[in-house]
């Protein structure tokens, strides 16, 4: 009962914040330029500017305008991407996101599965050859540039293994383009698709493969906060009063760490590991122009280089979404870790 | 003092800590014991090494501190035969001092708000120590017993009501030799042992707290927790680290009646420690006073109170205020603790000792029986 009336009040007040994301977007694009540009090129007649302005609302006064568009959000009319062939962003979103979500779900299971415990590893070897070890992983992490890191990854992990006839990662590409030419998606999700769509496990295993370096580029980043967020968290923790009670009872450490501590250390972590899926997907967008990653990342780029106002705006729009849903699911997270903030 | 009587005797305990300004000499030879059944009072000033003493017992100790030298002889008696084997605790193995945390010796610490791990169930955390140090194949057996008797006080055809007695018969026919309960009764049984250690430390509405948070019991609630978690497993020792010193003064005398009541019920034997001599007064039937990580007296509370011998129990005493006081300033000891760093040479005491002469500059006191039934670390003894 208690959890559910607590969902209930982040989601309603997720709203305002949603709402207010909306009508920034719609702002900010309305500066860059006008809209009218968008929908014309040299070839087109000047006779024909005024029946397309009237055609997309643009003689309409301001809030007339807003509201166009706002109305348009609410049906799913997210307006034309210029630079995809004038198809619908909504329809593109559909398309491209599957690919995206995919990258960032392996990058953040790279994360979560390598932070956490090397976070916990560092924390109780404090001081030790292994915490300095974790330490210099985890600040060569934080300080290097992702479009650098990804390049010398694909140069080592690619280019030079290739050259020298090694076995090597695939350098881009969701799958072997030649030799899965024909694949049609069914829910987007290559890994799934294959498996449970079309039962192909060679198939399932190339998409593994091509996951792996990108994955892991653009997970790095993230490794590398969890662990040094887990590692302070603990080691915080690790000081507390309920930590000596539960060694007074006679816990052996790992019970004490693993089960006392860990959800203790938790809490803080996951603020963090909420806020990072969110910037997952904006760091796709230099990830996947690398390694040449048919998603979100890269039309964005290309979007924003033709200046695809529609496209633009729809990739922000869902960014935003994202945030504010990991951050809801962060807040769900800490009610279930954190008995003093269900209530609260 | 016969060996026998001892339950636990602790000689040249010394524990440093090794900070950056240097290594704090927290206890350098303390002495103690305390006899089967005994109430003990350690009481002493801030920072004189009573929680440090408490912790070193159990081991508990964490870096910068060490345990450097001494023996913690634990008379452990077996709960069946009475058979009594001396365990020193300072060479156990740490697995095998993991067997006597909690379940021989326990301790209830001082601060009821940040003792309680946040995030579990108060049930969870009392019936974790049970899972972990008891057998409970009785217990399961016993349970499924009084589900049973249960049931039979619905309404049941006679047919399924016979099945049902059968079954009881069959069951208490293991009670004898309980079979190895599997995980899921044993977490079950645990949560009744636990349930029942919450009745037995006077827990308003027991069964409800069992499904609370640390968070939603008050101060006092909290605390009757903690010692309800450091009792389950019938411990020998039961070490309070000024277990009442967090709470206001009418909880506090609630939990030392508490306290009072338990021991008779549980028979083991209690270290309070505290600073308030009111408490020693009240609960205790011996007291050992410590100065700047030594024992400087031991011996019955109301001899204490009525013949101090050490001059620094002496002027503690006389800084206790009276119901009926009229003095308009108490009397003081003069000069400050010293810092443990550096200590002073020979008795720890006597740069702040009216008695003091060349002797206790030069050589450290030990605790010897000044007479019959009272113990005293100093070379000039009062009276």
């Amino acid at each position: 009962m208690k959890l559910r009336d607590f969902i209930l009040r982040r989601l309603i007040l997720a709203i305002p914040v949603v709402f207010g994301v909306m009508t920034m977007t719609w702002f900010l694009s309305y500066i860059i330029g006008n809209p009218v540009a968008m929908y014309i090129n040299t070839n087109t007649p000047a006779s024909a500017i005024p029946a397309i302005r009237r055609a997309h609302g643009f003689d309409e006064p301001l809030y007339v305008q807003y509201f166009l568009y706002l109305s348009g959000l609410f049906q799913g009319d997210w307006g034309i991407s210029t630079s995809t062939s004038f198809r619908p962003v909504t329809e593109i979103i559909l398309l491209k996101f599957p690919a995206t979500i995919e990258l960032s779900m392996i990058a953040m299971i790279f994360a979560i599965v390598l932070g956490i415990p090397l976070g916990i590893l560092s924390a109780t070897h404090k001081d030790q050859k292994i915490d300095h070890i974790m330490r210099i992983f985890a600040l060569a992490g934080v300080s290097m540039p992702i479009f650098w890191f990804a390049l010398m990854l694909k140069h080592v992990l690619y280019f030079q293994l290739a050259i020298a006839g090694l076995p090597h990662l695939p350098g881009g590409e969701r799958y072997t383009l030649i030799r899965y030419l024909s694949f049609k998606y069914t829910t987007g999700f290559l890994l799934i698709d294959s498996l449970f769509f079309y039962g192909d496990f060679t198939l399932f295993v190339d998409a593994l493969l091509h996951l792996a370096m990108p994955g892991f580029c653009l997970g790095y980043l993230t490794i590398a906060i969890i662990t040094r967020m887990m590692r302070s968290s603990m080691l915080e923790v690790l000081r507390e009063d309920y930590i000596t009670l539960a060694r007074s009872k006679g816990l052996t450490e790992r019970v004490v760490i693993y089960r006392h501590a860990l959800r203790n250390a938790m809490i803080p972590t996951v603020t963090v590991i909420g806020l990072a899926f969110g910037s997952l997907i904006t760091g796709a967008v230099l990830t996947e122009t690398i390694f040449n990653w048919p998603g979100l990342g890269k039309w964005a780029v290309r979007a924003i280089f033709s200046s695809d106002l529609a496209a633009i705006n729809g990739f922000t729009l869902l960014v935003a979404f994202i945030f504010v849903t990991a951050n809801l699911v962060v807040d769900l997270i800490y009610g279930v870790l954190d008995p003093r903030i269900r209530f609260g | 003092m016969a060996t026998e009587e001892l339950v636990l005797k602790i000689t040249g305990l010394k524990t440093n800590f090794y900070t950056y300004e240097g290594v704090v000499l927290a206890l350098d030879g303390v002495e103690l014991f305390l006899r089967r059944g005994d109430t003990m009072g350690l009481v002493g000033e801030t920072g004189c090494g009573k929680s440090v003493t408490a912790r070193s017992i159990l081991r508990l100790v964490e870096p910068p501190g060490k345990i450097e030298e001494g023996e913690i002889i634990f008379f452990d008696s077996d709960d069946r035969s009475g058979k009594i084997t001396p365990i020193d605790l300072l060479q156990l193995h740490p697995e095998e001092m993991l067997h006597v945390r909690g379940k021989r010796i326990s301790i209830v610490f001082q601060d009821p708000a940040t003792f309680p791990n946040p995030v579990f169930r108060i049930g969870t955390q009392i019936a974790e120590s049970v899972l972990l140090h008891q057998d409970l194949s009785r217990e399961v057996v016993e349970m499924k017993i009084g589900e049973m008797r249960n049931s039979l006080t619905g309404d049941l055809p006679e047919e399924r009501r016979s099945q049902v007695v059968e079954k009881i018969r069959y069951y208490e026919q293991q009670l004898d030799e309980p079979p190895e309960p599997d995980d899921k009764d044993k977490k079950k049984a645990a949560q009744i042992v636990a349930e029942e250690m919450l009745k037995l430390v006077k827990m308003p509405s027991p069964s409800s707290v069992m499904m609370q948070y640390p968070h939603e019991l008050s101060g006092g609630m909290r605390q009757r927790a903690l010692i309800a978690m450091a009792l389950v497993c019938n411990p020998e020792i039961l070490i309070c680290d000024e277990a009442t010193t967090a709470l206001d003064v009418t909880v506090q005398a609630q939990v030392l009646n508490l306290l009072n009541e338990l021991k008779k019920e549980i028979g083991a034997s209690i270290i309070i420690i505290t600073h308030d001599m009111g408490v020693v007064a009240e609960t205790c039937n011996w007291v050992s006073v410590m100065y700047a990580g030594t024992t400087v007296e031991s011996c019955a509370t109301v001899d204490l109170f009525a013949n101090p011998v050490h001059p620094y129990t002496a002027g503690l005493l006389t800084a206790v205020p009276k119901l009926h006081d009229t003095r308009e300033r108490f009397p003081q000891i003069r000069g400050t603790v010293p810092n443990l760093i550096t200590p002073p040479s020979g008795c720890r005491f006597h740069p702040r000792c009216d008695y003091c002469t060349e002797i206790c500059k030069k050589e450290k006191p030990e605790l010897k029986e000044h007479r019959p039934g009272h113990w005293v670390a100093c070379h000039n003894p009062l009276s």
